[in-house]
């Protein structure tokens, strides 16, 4: 006869229960519960919320909200140029440091060490490289010659999302060049020498041995990289707000202060944008997870 | 390994149990006088003189009632509003006495998140506008707002600057609406920004520039109906204030660093950089301003001016300058003690304190006072504030304008084209007026 083998539900209970208890309490409710709310009109009153729902009223208001639109658009805009040029950047200092040019231990700290710095320190310290009046980059184009160029970068329509677009770059693009390194390094020393036994030239190496390999890796960093410009905050708050006049304003910035700022106590309405843009995000998490997949079959 | 880790869950449990039961109940007082122990949450975390004063209060009212303790938490004004309200939603933790939350304050109130001062709070010690105009909001019955502080909304200059651009300041402290573009124009010459005023960190110094010329054009009621979001910005009048307003950029008035340029920095470009002819700012100047060099204020020699509002033409509004009430203090709705907070804004309602606070932060106050309430030994440091002020706002009328309650979507329109757009040049007169009125329906 077969003997049953119990489980310890105890044990498993005493190590998941714990991270399952947290995951519950901070992911999944807050999740389900802002959903919920953006079918309310919510008010705290003193003894306790009052709650009305008003069906699909908030989502629809979302349709006619100039703002919003703005906002999207702008966080769609860095989202697409944001990784993009990560990716670029963080997969050609990757190859220079796998490939030891001459100070590559140097560099790979270097690069990384903009990772470290919190980003409502980075957005403060380039608050001030970008003032108009004294920053380091007028300062220095007016240095050399270029004082046409020096102009208001935070203070104008255009500028703003692209000031915080590159900041923001600056700040994150040393966590998707670790990550591709760690994956080249993983790519075994053969596969490099057989390649160049073969006569393979550099290029040919990195474009058709290596980036294929770590291809998975790439595309893990890809979709890391742009969550991150879909919800990023810190950066563009301390930045510019949002502004100004909204030219900078991403759904983030903007839940901000539909939530706490604009006088309201009424949660439904913010909720419903965090909702609608939860959507928005899982749908180009897929379209990148399409992408990836037959970008895999072709290098299969 | 069954048994144990049953045990071990078992005393997780009991460890649970004792830490966190019985949090909520009170040790209940004996005798006649209950012990009391009050929070009070102030901002000015970083604005000494007036700590200076509610120190003084508190202190005074702890030595006068041995029985109350109170534990004074000092903030900055944002991360104070947003403790309050998490406080408040969760309904623990919250003060008994709490600064109030300037523009939200309408909605709070509607939540029920303050308690009434009532009718028997010592109101006859305060000007009469902080009850009938400080106190009133739409929707909201009672008075719940205790106000210290009672600003005037001044023009400041550099005497040397003026004289440096040959301006003489007129007898009746009032440039006409041209000249005062002439002054811009010379400033801008001589390489000085028209003012200091800068945007880097807060939505409104650059509204008051179309705040001052608004009034000056229409008078006091208008000028409220059109500054609340009231009255359509699409009239003559007002297009008049906008495109002045404009012109005065087009001359140079505000400084290059207009949008990064932070309130603490451009008060310091004012007096101790002095790259600017002119200042807009309301009496809290004197909290930032008013204290030791090293620290960030200025020279107590820098003696600057002060003007009367520029005169628009065929404007009825000419003898007033805008005043206005800073940020006062309210009982929070969970306090378990309302009347000893309430008895505590009472004691601090007294002539006596409405004296210190002018006497240390040289800010006008909402409390009345006599010259015998000021302290005998106090710093004449900046008597000759004081006498610029009586001279030039000193004759004239106040209008104070209750400026909270105002939707969200009206705030961020007057911040998006008074504050941004137009001083920024980032939109023209009409699309101006057309986001403003967008944002009041009309």
């Amino acid at each position: 006869m077969k003997r049953t083998e119990k489980k310890p539900w105890g044990m498993i209970f005493l190590f998941i229960g714990p991270v399952t208890l947290f995951y519950v309490a901070f992911i999944i409710y807050p999740l389900i519960q802002t959903v919920l709310n953006g079918f309310l009109e919510i008010y705290p009153g003193i003894t306790g919320l009052r709650i009305q729902f008003v069906g699909l009223k908030n989502f629809k208001l979302l349709l006619e909200d100039e703002i919003f639109h703005k906002a999207v658009i702008n966080t769609l805009i860095w989202a697409t140029v944001g990784p993009a040029l990560e990716m670029l950047v963080a997969t050609f200092l990757a190859l220079i440091v796998y490939f030891k040019v001459p100070w590559s231990s140097f560099y790979r700290v270097a690069w990384f060490s903009p990772m470290l710095v919190t980003g409502v320190i980075v957005g403060l310290i380039f608050k001030w490289v970008f003032n108009a009046d004294w920053g380091l980059v007028n300062t220095l184009l007016r240095t050399i010659g270029l004082g046409a160029l020096a102009i208001n970068w935070l203070g104008n329509l255009h500028t703003p999302l692209w000031v915080v677009i590159v900041v923001h770059f600056w700040n994150t693009f040393g966590y998707s060049f670790v990550i591709l390194l760690a994956g080249l390094s993983a790519v075994p020393e053969e596969v490099k020498e057989s390649a160049s036994l073969d006569g393979a030239t550099r290029w040919t190496l990195c474009t058709k041995i290596l980036l294929p390999i770590i291809f998975p890796v790439f595309s893990t960093t890809l979709m890391l990289s742009f969550l991150g410009k879909m919800r990023a905050f810190h950066v563009v708050w301390v930045l510019t707000e949002g502004g100004p006049m909204h030219a900078s304003e991403t759904v983030a910035t903007y839940i901000q202060k539909r939530a706490f700022q604009w006088g309201t106590l009424d949660l439904g309405y913010p909720s419903a944008i965090a909702v609608v843009w939860f959507i928005v995000v899982i749908v180009g998490v897929h379209f990148i997870q399409q992408w990836v997949r037959k970008k895999v079959e072709q290098y299969a | 390994m069954k048994r144990f880790v049953v045990g071990l869950m078992a005393l997780l449990l009991v460890a649970h149990g004792l830490l966190f039961a019985g949090g909520g109940a009170e040790k209940k007082a004996v005798g006649k006088q209950e012990p009391v122990k009050i929070l009070w949450w102030s901002h000015w975390a970083n604005e000494p003189a007036k700590r200076q004063v509610i120190e003084a209060i508190k202190a005074d009212y702890m030595k006068s009632h041995p029985n109350v303790e109170i534990e004074l938490v000092w903030w900055d004004k944002n991360p104070l509003q947003d403790a309050w309200r998490v406080a408040m939603t969760a309904k623990k933790g919250a003060p008994d006495l709490v600064t109030d939350p300037a523009e939200k304050v309408v909605e709070q109130l509607k939540a029920g998140w303050f308690l009434e001062l009532g009718d028997k709070f010592p109101w006859q010690n305060f000007y009469p506008e902080v009850r009938s105009i400080g106190n009133k909001f739409e929707g909201v019955k009672g008075e719940y707002l205790f106000h210290i502080s009672m600003p005037l909304q001044m023009i400041l200059y550099n005497r040397d600057i003026f004289k440096e651009i040959g301006v003489t300041v007129p007898p009746d402290y009032q440039f006409t609406a041209e000249e005062f573009l002439e002054i811009v124009k010379k400033a801008n010459a001589k390489g000085y920004a028209g003012l200091a005023n800068a945007i880097g960190n807060r939505p409104f110094p650059a509204t008051y520039l179309v705040e001052y010329l608004l009034l000056s054009k229409v008078g006091p009621e208008e000028f409220e109906l059109y500054r609340t979001g009231k009255k359509s910005w699409n009239t003559p009048e007002a297009r008049e204030v906008l495109e002045f307003s404009a012109q005065l950029r087009d001359a140079g008035i505000w400084p290059p660093s207009f949008a990064s340029m932070g309130i603490d920095e451009f008060h310091v470009y004012f007096h101790t950089q002095r790259k600017a002819a002119m200042l807009l700012i309301p009496t809290w100047y004197t909290g930032r301003a008013f204290k030791p060099v090293k620290e960030g204020g200025q020279d107590p020699n820098f003696r600057f001016g002060m003007l009367r509002y520029p005169k628009m033409k065929n404007g009825k509004g000419h003898e007033y300058i805008l005043a206005g009430f800073e940020s006062g203090y309210m009982i929070g709705s969970l306090t378990k003690h309302p009347e000893v907070a309430r008895d505590i804004l009472a004691f601090a309602s007294q002539p006596k304190y409405g004296a210190l606070w002018t006497a240390i932060t040289n800010s006008p106050s909402a409390i009345k006072y006599t010259e015998k309430d000021l302290p005998p030994d106090m710093d004449k440091t900046w008597s000759w504030y004081h006498e610029e002020m009586n001279k030039v706002y000193g004759p004239v009328k106040k209008f104070i304008w209750n400026q909270w309650g105002l939707s969200g979507a009206w705030t961020d329109a007057v911040k998006s084209v008074l504050n941004e757009g137009i001083p920024l040049k980032l939109i023209t007169v009409d699309e101006a007026i057309k986001k403003l009125d967008a944002a009041i329906g009309k």
